[in-house]
């Protein structure tokens, strides 16, 4: 088996002006992990994926994607990668048929296959019973649907997908959830952002969080979770932060929320707003 | 909680728009702006200074000559050029979205004058209302007295032309919102514009017919009712001493502007309600059958090169706007037919069809301004999945270019045909010179149009009128280009008729284009550095909400 890691970065840094988005990034990501990158809002998750997915250039560090540089060898890399960004990536005025055509030729198919795969992804989406609709006449969960079948039309060895359950409704994410475990069933590797910690739960063999631009824990969850417990076992206390508790919570498992709110201090004393009805 | 003041808002909004303005300083593209901004309006300004000239003198002539009722001249230029300019030059146009403030708790009354205070912001508003403070200024160096009964009834027909632009944007969005009345209007406005493009010539044409006088005095009794005719009307009863009909032509144009108002009303109303044109919420499943549906191929160009002309193609197909301002010059051929044109240039200059085929040819350039100078405007969000697509960006703009090539093209094909339908058969000297022109020109206006759509790209919302569908940069640098086209190519022409050899046009034009294909080739090579050195301009301008 092919140990190297399909995404590595090595002092990934973005700034904006004064700003430090991202600080020194090492990201590793093995082949066939679905891994799932966390991170409080504004903490640099969306910069991060940008830069892995060459829509940002960084300001300093390298990535690699399979093996190959990003900086130097773009359009190798993108080739066997799919996106979903931030704002989806679409163009509104062309049909979901004619806009997954049009993004498999681009990514290299030939016309028939394009065409081919076109049919059985709207199919698998159900987005095939209004064909003469525009993208822009869309809702917020079909668009979605639609972007996510054009990141994998051509047959990705690597997904990266930024925020992907965002906006979906409960039929639409179990559509998008399972075509995802088929990908990671036959060893593509996939790369998530995602505010849904239960999601994430469900989905990811392996989690990286990134806190003021820093990246402050990666692994597998049990690793994670160990580490948590460790800290708190260090510092005197149980999981829970409190001794006494300490043998009933060992027996429950530290959900990824807990262990996320722990890593990123999220028990911080909230201000109250007495005005506030 | 206090229920907050109008007019507490509407100094929050100016102090947004100036938050706004200031704001976009920061960045080089914002300054940029800015100093386009300045040159546009020092352009204006002339205009407004000429225009203002222009009405006053007009007005005065027309009121100490004793023939105050010809004021409906003036009134009509102003009314014409107010309502027509915003409308057909969206690019000058600024009237941004005022739907956004409706989260807010805003009265309906603050936000119907909010509505109109942005409208107010708009050059053909501040345009009219500097012609017809010349026009009141005439009015008063005539006959001074006139002045006082003057100024209510330029005060009330400057307020009928705000409210009925303003009624007019409200309605167009509206039916541009959803795809179906969008391509109906589309169809209804270039009927229109086409319609309006006819007057002129039409007038000309039967002027000339006795029989045809009765007609004319109906039309000019029939505007004595319309805005412009009721403002003249008003103003030149009263100074014939006819105050009585003088006040109904005054009450008649403050009913005209009321029911403009209660229209405008009745759009900014729903949309106040919170009205939903969103199509993907009102649409019903309905199911289709589809077949397989393979994409284009171009002979010669790779998979990518053809994806993309093919995405342009199906973008501009469903593109009202687009494709009429591709017709306008086939039909400005039609307009100058009917006009006096042809026999004067046939007298006194060149034969009409050799005068005709190259200014339909420099036209169609023109006409392409708004496609070729922002390439990228209409993806939108799709930009970033050009970024993420291994595609290169040389082919995008390659395949972009080759659309536009197509359209030039086929403008020109239509021209001559139509030319010689109309005029006569262009020579062949001149249609072959035209040709080596449009080889020059071509390349250089789309150099031109490709590096301002990667340095100075605007987004672009088919759904909405009257906002701009380019920067102001673009717009300023696209004149400049085409006007070093326009006069290159007039040049070469005269040069050509100055030796009555138009072999000579060729030959020139010829060498110019491989200055021109030269030019193209180096920056289309370049386009792949450039659109990554901008890749984050670009996103951040194409994807914003």
């Amino acid at each position: 088996m092919n140990s190297a890691p399909t995404i590595s970065t090595r002092g990934l840094t973005r700034r904006f002006g004064e700003l430090l988005a991202v600080d020194s990034v090492n990201l590793q990501v093995a082949p066939g992990q679905f891994f799932g990158f966390l991170g409080p809002n504004g903490a640099g998750k969306s910069t991060t994926i940008k830069m892995l997915t060459g829509l940002l250039a960084p300001s300093s560090g390298q990535i690699e994607i399979l093996g190959l540089d990003l900086n130097t060898d773009p359009v190798n890399v993108k080739r066997q990668i799919g996106v979903v960004p931030e704002g989806m990536a679409l163009f509104g005025r062309l049909t979901g048929s004619e806009f997954l055509n049009f993004a498999g030729r681009m990514y290299g198919l030939d016309r028939t296959t394009a065409a081919q795969r076109a049919a059985e992804l709207l199919d698998f989406m159900q987005l095939a019973d209004q064909p003469k609709k525009l993208v822009t006449d869309y809702s917020h969960g079909m668009q979605k649907k639609l972007a996510m079948a054009a990141a994998v039309i051509h047959g990705p060895k690597v997904l990266f997908l930024d925020e992907p359950f965002e906006g979906v409704d409960a039929i639409a994410a179990g559509t998008l959830k399972s075509m995802l475990q088929g990908m990671i069933a036959r060893g593509a590797t996939i790369f998530l952002t995602s505010h849904v910690l239960e999601i994430v739960e469900r989905l990811c063999s392996h989690v990286a969080i990134i806190h003021h631009g820093r990246l402050v824990a990666q692994g597998s969850l049990e690793e994670l979770r160990a580490g948590v417990e460790a800290q708190a076992l260090a510092a005197g206390a149980g999981p829970s932060g409190d001794g006494a508790s300490r043998e009933s919570e060992s027996a429950e498992k530290l959900t990824l929320e807990e262990i996320f709110l722990r890593i990123v201090g999220g028990s911080r004393q909230e201000q109250e707003l007495s005005w506030l009805g | 909680m206090t229920t907050p003041a109008p007019r507490a808002q509407l100094a929050a909004v100016a102090w947004l728009r100036w938050r706004m303005f200031a704001n976009s300083l920061r960045s080089t593209r914002g300054k940029m702006e800015v100093v386009s901004r300045v040159i546009m309006t020092i352009f204006f300004g002339g205009a407004g200074f000429g225009g203002t000239m222009g009405c006053a003198f007009g007005a005065w002539y027309f009121v100490s000559q004793g023939k105050p009722e010809m004021l409906a001249l003036v009134f009509w230029a102003v009314f014409l050029f107010w309502q027509l300019f915003p409308v057909m030059s969206t690019a000058f146009t600024n009237n941004p979205d005022s739907g956004d403030l409706l989260r807010f708790p805003l009265g309906y009354r603050a936000y119907f004058l909010i509505r109109l205070a942005y409208g107010s912001f708009d050059p053909a508003t501040a345009l009219g209302c500097l012609w017809l403070t010349g026009t009141l200024v005439g009015i008063a160096a005539a006959s001074p007295l006139l002045l006082l009964w003057a100024l209510p009834v330029v005060l009330l027909f400057a307020a009928f032309n705000l409210l009925f632009l303003q009624m007019v944007f409200a309605w167009l969005e509206r039916w541009l919102a959803q795809r179906r009345t969008r391509e109906i209007m589309g169809v209804l406005f270039i009927l229109v514009m086409l319609s309006i493009q006819l007057v002129g010539p039409a007038v000309q044409h039967f002027e000339r017919q006795p029989a045809t006088q009765k007609t004319l005095d109906l039309v000019v009794s029939a505007q004595a009712f319309l805005p412009p005719g009721l403002a003249a009307g008003a103003i030149a009863l009263v100074a014939k001493g006819q105050f009585a009909l003088g006040a109904s032509s005054f009450l008649l144009l403050g009913g005209i502007a009321a029911l403009m108002g209660s229209l405008l009303h009745l759009r900014l109303r729903a949309q106040y309600r919170g009205e939903n044109l969103n199509e993907a919420a009102s649409a019903g499943v309905k199911k289709e059958a589809h077949g397989l549906r393979l994409g284009w191929s171009l002979p010669g160009f790779s998979q990518i090169v053809a994806a993309v002309f093919e995405k342009e193609v199906r973008y501009l197909l469903r593109s009202g706007a687009m494709l009429l301002s591709l017709i306008v010059p086939l039909f400005m051929l039609v307009v100058f037919r009917l006009g006096p044109a042809r026999s004067m240039w046939h007298t006194h200059f060149m034969r009409a069809p050799d005068v005709a085929f190259p200014a339909a040819a420099a036209y169609s350039l023109l006409a392409l301004t708004n496609i070729v100078y922002n390439s990228f405007g209409g993806d939108a969000g799709g930009i970033q999945f050009f970024f993420a697509s291994p595609a290169r960006f040389r082919q995008i703009v390659l395949a972009k270019n080759l659309m536009h090539a197509a359209i030039v093209l086929a403008h020109a094909t239509l021209a001559w045909l139509l030319i010689t339908v109309l005029y006569g058969r262009p020579s062949f000297d001149v249609t072959l010179a035209t040709l080596a022109g449009l080889l020059f020109a071509a390349p250089l206006n789309f150099t031109a149009g490709n590096l301002l759509s990667l340095y100075s790209p605007k987004r672009v919302d088919v759904s909405t009128i009257g906002r701009q569908r380019a920067s102001q940069v673009t717009v300023l640098l696209s004149l400049v280009v085409e006007l070093v086209i326009v006069v290159v190519g007039v040049a070469v022409f005269m040069l050509a008729h100055l030796y009555n050899n138009f072999w000579i046009a060729t030959l020139l034009f010829l060498v110019l284009a491989c200055l021109s294909l030269s030019v193209y080739s180096v920056v289309l090579k370049r386009a792949d550095t450039i659109a990554i050195e901008r890749r984050e301009a670009l996103v951040s301008e194409l994807c914003r909400a």
